[in-house]
């Protein structure tokens, strides 16, 4: 069978690609998406250790998490969509205030 | 039989593994916002695969059903929305963000090595059982909807609070967060002409200046002050 460390490599260098997507990225949109990556990064842990464990509660909390990134991402697309409006711009260099 | 299936599972591993690593690259890698929501979807659907091999079919449907589906619906909305071109290549205004970013990975990338390399794994190694019912629907639900009922219930109000604040910000009219006396810039054509006023239905913050102003040309004037009093509170 697979090693549970195969899982938990991969995961790791997903949540990395997902860190370096959040640095260097510039635009809005792609900075929430390397988000997103993140999360899931994450869930792959959580469900790897859940299913080699035998235990639901991870599981479970891959749901929370899933939860969580759907009002994260209305939210901030909702941010984004009025940053936009403001400045006609998604670059994050233009939002440097934190007035609209 | 026996030495087969660990082969085919690790194939698979392999597979979907090096097709999220893939995709993963190109969402950071493209310039173009709807080639990384693609490749993000992707990503999403080499998880819910992997998700799959981990017995974990109810997190795979979710995964395909709310990311691919939902999230990356509203993704792909927005960016046809704003209609966002290609990103422009300019000079950063932090220089030296790319360089950190790489070594952070590095540094990230050799913490997890280290730890899944040198950590006393012979102690302990869990291995997958062969059939459990841990990943199906019927105990996530259990462990939701008993052990776990508060976490699901907040998780429900944190839903309705993101819904509130969602509508709250991509709102398009902003008169009754903005609107103050000195504030209102446009102004009906109508109203400023002096002559009949033209009204739409469900304009109610035009019908409430049109009425202050017929007031005030009829030349009552308690209702009007009262009536623009009101509309300035606003």
């Amino acid at each position: 069978m697979i090693p549970l460390t195969w899982y938990l490599a991969l995961s790791a260098v997903l949540f990395t690609i997902g860190v370096v997507g959040v640095i260097v990225k510039r635009n809005a949109i792609q900075m929430f998406m390397c988000i997103e990556l993140m999360l899931n990064a994450v869930n792959l842990t959580f469900v790897a250790f859940s299913s080699y464990f035998g235990d639901v509660t991870g599981q479970l909390f891959v749901f929370i998490v899933m939860t969580v990134a759907a009002a994260e991402a209305a939210v901030g697309l909702g941010i984004i969509i009025a940053i936009f409006r403001n400045r006609e711009s998604l670059d994050v260099d233009d939002a440097s205030v934190l007035r609209l | 039989m026996s030495d087969v299936l660990p082969s085919i599972s690790q194939l698979l591993f392999v597979l979907f593994g090096a097709m999220a690593l893939g995709c993963a690259v190109a969402v950071v890698a493209q310039r173009n916002p709807l080639y990384s929501a693609i490749s993000l979807v992707g990503v999403f659907v080499s998880l819910a695969c992997l998700y799959l091999t981990l017995q974990a079919p109810f997190i795979a449907a979710i995964q395909v059903i709310v990311y691919a589906g939902a999230i990356m619906v509203l993704v792909v909305f927005v960016i046809m929305l704003l209609n966002v071109e290609e990103e422009v290549r300019r000079p950063l205004r932090l220089r030296y963000l790319v360089p950190v970013g790489v070594l952070l990975a590095a540094v990230l990338v050799g913490e997890a090595a280290f730890m899944l390399q040198l950590g006393n794994y012979a102690a302990y190694t869990p291995t997958m059982p062969a059939s459990s019912d841990v990943g199906l629907t019927a105990s996530i639900g259990t462990g939701m909807f008993t052990k776990y009922l508060l976490p699901f219930e907040v998780t429900s109000v944190l839903i309705l609070m993101a819904m509130v604040g969602a509508i709250t910000l991509a709102r398009q009219g902003r008169t009754p967060l903005l609107a103050a006396p000195g504030n209102v810039t446009e102004e009906p054509a109508a109203l400023t002409a002096g002559g009949d006023v033209l009204l739409k239905p469900g304009d109610t913050a035009a019908t409430g200046r049109a009425f202050a102003r017929e007031q005030i040309r009829t030349g009552d004037a308690a209702a009007p002050s009262e009536v623009s009093r009101e509309e300035g509170e606003r």
